[in-house]
């Protein structure tokens, strides 16, 4: 492999360096929910191996986001990164050794400060030689002008200007002219990849992929239903984390159904025994926008200092649909209305403040919501303008709302003190949830799911 | 530098930008016409003025500040749809009859989102813009279109046949020929008309009956024949950009010796570069493919950076431009990150570029005055 390729791939491999003693250690200790916590962990590191060998070999890739219909990939057979995963692990719990120097020398770059982090640090991986560079690249235009505006830079850098690149167009409507619009998009995306890669789409392939995701989702909506249970069954930090993974993990791989499948049998397990895995439950919050775990200790300061558990997120809440998989129509039918209205971030941001409106006003009936705290990505100017809406809509539900505002990669913006300050802060003058929840109410678990679909 | 009186149609451009309702507007609504506002050069304005009503761009002209509006957007929103939403809920756009809006970008789209739920406005929609130009956009964006006509058919009671149509798109192709032929004067060694003059010419577009526009022009492009030009100043400058519809900025950057001889920017030359093209037969895919394919592209269409450069280095070439200037509304990511990638390419090309920030209402006129004169002189010293 040449120096370049050897680079392109060097921060995938101090991932895989950093966590396989983690691994190793889930393995020979994994207690009640290890196994899951290693699952999530090979996953990550088979996509890094896989990418890898791709490199080392020569074989075709594609670098894509995980709202590309993950489905469509998987059925046919080509491997593919998330290019914007390296921020995630910067800015996630503890950042990556690199994300100060990174942050610095992405400052040089010159490009306004006011412009979202997480795409800008991508603008500097990619000028730093830090990303493989794939046969093909399938981009994205939202949910936010960030990404759209990136990705145009983006195709522009030397290195990647003869990559062929094709972006699906999201309207912004979601009605049955839109779907059937963007799955047109989704179909001369899979021409796309046919001709730059070789792949041809399999539809009984695709079929086998989407109907195992069909079983993934259905186990996470009786996972997000067990969530409401008071108290609630998990902490947040690792179920509520998994979604990315799960999802540019690669979809349709039956051991992610055996993942959910463990999820809701642990939540089912400890709801009947009283066993919140949180003990002394006190305030219920919904965290929307970004998620915490961002800011490193902050899910386990909130937990232990106030007794407050994030019962659900903006990410973790869609309104999923199960795909009809009894043609080939029906089935880019579903596919592009999962893209556009059930992927995370994609469904809250990208059309009307709506969705996220009456998001939160479900969650909040729905989970016992006690106080929302929307902490607000300095990249998210479309989540900015809708915060005053979100107050409005919990003015009227009785329910506390406080708006912070951070930055998912650069913690210069607002440290993790400063959050901590603010939430303190917060509870102290609301107080949400005084009321003492002794009761454990029970939680039917039918099987069938379809009635708690969101409306 | 300037040798003779202003033409009289100057006047007239120049007052439709600074208020919000110019003298022509309150005519026309005197008369019982009926007024369509709207926030993004896409809007095919040929549809208003076939349904017999008339288009007016929303701008947030007089602004004095946000109050009312700060309320509703957060501390990293664009400070233009704030200033906008602020006159309207003072009743500043009570007199729109209607309003269109589109997916243009993230803080417009929050701007339908509060107009909606806190204005009366009897007919506001938001319609779908693509953000790339292939057959697949362009027949959207038609669908698009043919709603709304049946909506705005419905709503306004009133007919927009393809005729009709036709003879509106005919109408805004000449009103835009006239404007190209005045960018084409600015071409010389002494142009006509101030880039402030030129930009107040192609906002007063947007807010004047087409008709009356169309006159007015052909007054000016005559008066200008015999009237004087500018010559002698230190620099021939292109600003580019996305949303700029305030002259006077113009000025400042002018004021310190260096002539805006041409753009690039929303309210300027990508409203009228091209022509709808009338060889189509059915006037909406022709309408849907000017707006979404044929015209200069805006930053927020993501695969067409490449023309977008093209754009900007033939208007240097052919206008004979020294240095180009980038505005850019703060916390404005689309037009962020081409700046990145624009700083890039022009110093590549060897185009001097100067980057400025700035607020919709002119606040910065001091640090635009310095920024502006250091780089005029280095442009002098470039000249030696």
């Amino acid at each position: 492999m040449d120096e370049k390729k050897l680079k392109s791939v060097s921060r995938m491999k101090e991932e895989i360096a950093i966590f396989e003693p983690v691994l190793a250690a889930l393995r020979a200790d994994p207690g009640e929910m290890g196994h899951l916590q290693a699952y999530l962990i090979e996953n990550l590191l088979d996509n890094h191996r896989r990418i890898i060998s791709c490199v080392e070999e020569g074989t075709p890739f594609l670098a894509s986001q995980y709202t590309n219909p993950v489905e469509i990939l998987t059925a046919m057979d080509v491997p593919w990164y998330f290019h914007v995963q390296q921020q995630f692990a910067a800015g996630g719990t503890g950042g990556s050794v690199h994300t100060e120097e990174d942050l610095e020398e992405m400052d040089r770059l010159g490009i306004p400060s006011d412009c979202c982090t997480l795409l800008r640090l991508l603008l500097y991986y990619q000028a730093a030689g830090l990303l493989p560079i794939p046969a093909a690249y399938l981009a994205l235009t939202e949910p936010c002008d960030g990404v759209a505006g990136l990705h145009a830079a983006f195709m522009n850098h030397p290195d990647w200007r003869d990559v062929p690149v094709f972006c699906p167009d999201p309207p912004y409507h979601d009605d049955p002219r839109a779907y059937g619009y963007y799955a047109g998009e989704l179909k001369r995306m899979v021409e796309f990849i046919t001709r730059h890669t070789g792949k041809a789409l399999d539809m009984d392939r695709l079929k086998e992929v989407v109907a195992e995701t069909n079983r993934g989702y259905e186990l996470w909506f009786e996972y997000a239903y067990l969530r409401r249970a008071v108290p609630t069954p998990h902490s947040y930090v690792m179920p509520m984390s998994c979604f990315y993974i799960l999802n540019t993990g690669g979809a349709g791989d039956p051991r992610h159904t055996q993942w959910y499948r463990g999820m809701v049998a642990n939540a089912e397990a400890r709801i009947r025994q009283t066993r919140p895995e949180v003990p002394h439950q006190k305030v219920r919050l919904l965290w929307y926008d970004i998620q915490p775990l961002f800011f490193g200790e902050l899910v386990p300061w909130l937990e232990q200092e106030w007794g407050a558990v994030i019962c659900m997120d903006m990410v973790s809440y869609c309104p999923y649909e199960l795909i009809d998989t009894s043609s080939e129509d029906a089935m880019f039918l579903g596919l592009a209305k999962r893209a556009l209205n059930h992927s995370p971030m994609i469904h809250q941001a990208r059309g009307l403040a709506a969705n996220a409106i009456e998001d939160i006003t479900r969650i909040v009936r729905d989970y016992r919501i006690d106080c929302v705290v929307f902490p607000g990505h300095m990249g998210h100017k479309d989540m900015a303008a809708t915060t005053s809406l979100a107050r409005e809509a919990c003015r009227e539900l009785g329910v506390p709302f406080r708006y912070i505002g951070m930055d998912i990669c650069d913690k210069r913006y607002t440290s993790v003190e400063e959050i901590k300050e603010k939430v303190s802060r917060f509870f102290a003058v609301m107080k949400p949830g005084e009321l003492a929840r002794e009761a454990w109410p029970s939680v039917r678990v039918p099987g069938d799911v379809s009635h708690r679909l969101p409306a | 530098m300037q040798t003779t009186a202003r033409p009289a149609a100057l006047r007239v451009f120049s007052d439709a930008c600074q208020t919000m309702v110019n003298p022509e507007v309150r005519h026309w609504k005197g008369q019982g016409g009926r007024v369509v506002g709207y926030f993004c050069s896409a809007m095919p304005v040929e549809m208003v003025t076939a349904a017999g009503l008339l288009p007016f761009r929303a701008r947030a002209a007089g602004s004095a500040g946000t109050e009312l509006s700060d309320a509703c957007f957060g501390s990293i929103n664009c400070s233009f749809p704030r200033h906008a939403l602020d006159l309207a809920l003072r009743g500043e756009y009570d007199f729109l009859d209607g309003l269109v809006l589109f997916n243009s970008c993230d803080h417009i789209r929050r701007l339908y989102d509060h107009w909606i739920r806190r204005l009366g406005t009897p007919f506001v929609r938001i319609l779908s813009l693509p953000r790339k130009d292939e057959p697949a956009q362009v027949e959207w964006f038609r669908g698009e279109l043919s709603l709304l006509r049946e909506q705005m058919q419905e709503h306004f009671r009133v007919g927009m046949t393809d005729d009709r149509l036709r003879e509106a798109i005919a109408l805004h192709n000449a009103s835009r020929r006239r404007q190209r032929d005045l960018y084409q004067r600015r071409k010389g060694i002494r142009p006509p008309v101030t880039g402030a003059e030129m930009l107040a010419v192609t906002v007063a577009g947007t807010a004047l009956p087409p008709q009356r526009y169309h006159q007015l022009l052909d007054g000016l492009l005559m008066d200008l024949d015999q009237s004087g030009a500018h010559s002698g100043r230190r620099a021939r400058l292109m600003v580019a950009g996305g949303e700029l519809d305030n002259p006077e900025y113009l000025e400042v950057i002018e004021s310190q010796g260096g002539l805006v001889v041409t753009d690039a920017l929303c309210f300027g030359s990508r409203l009228m570069w091209r022509d709808v093209d009338q060889a189509i037969d059915d006037p909406l895919t022709a309408l849907a493919r000017y707006y979404v394919a044929d015209r200069p592209p805006c930053a927020r269409m993501y695969t067409r950076y490449g023309e977008r450069l093209e754009y900007i280095q033939s208007m240097v070439r052919e206008f004979a431009v020294d240095g180009v200037v980038f505005v850019r509304l703060a916390f404005c990511e689309l037009w962020g990150f081409e700046q990145y990638s624009l700083t890039a390419d022009l110093r590549r090309l060897g185009i001097p570029l100067l980057c400025l920030d700035r607020e919709y209402s002119q606040t910065n006129a001091g640090q635009v005055r310095t920024r502006v004169q250091a780089f005029l002189e280095e442009l002098g010293d470039r000249h030696g």
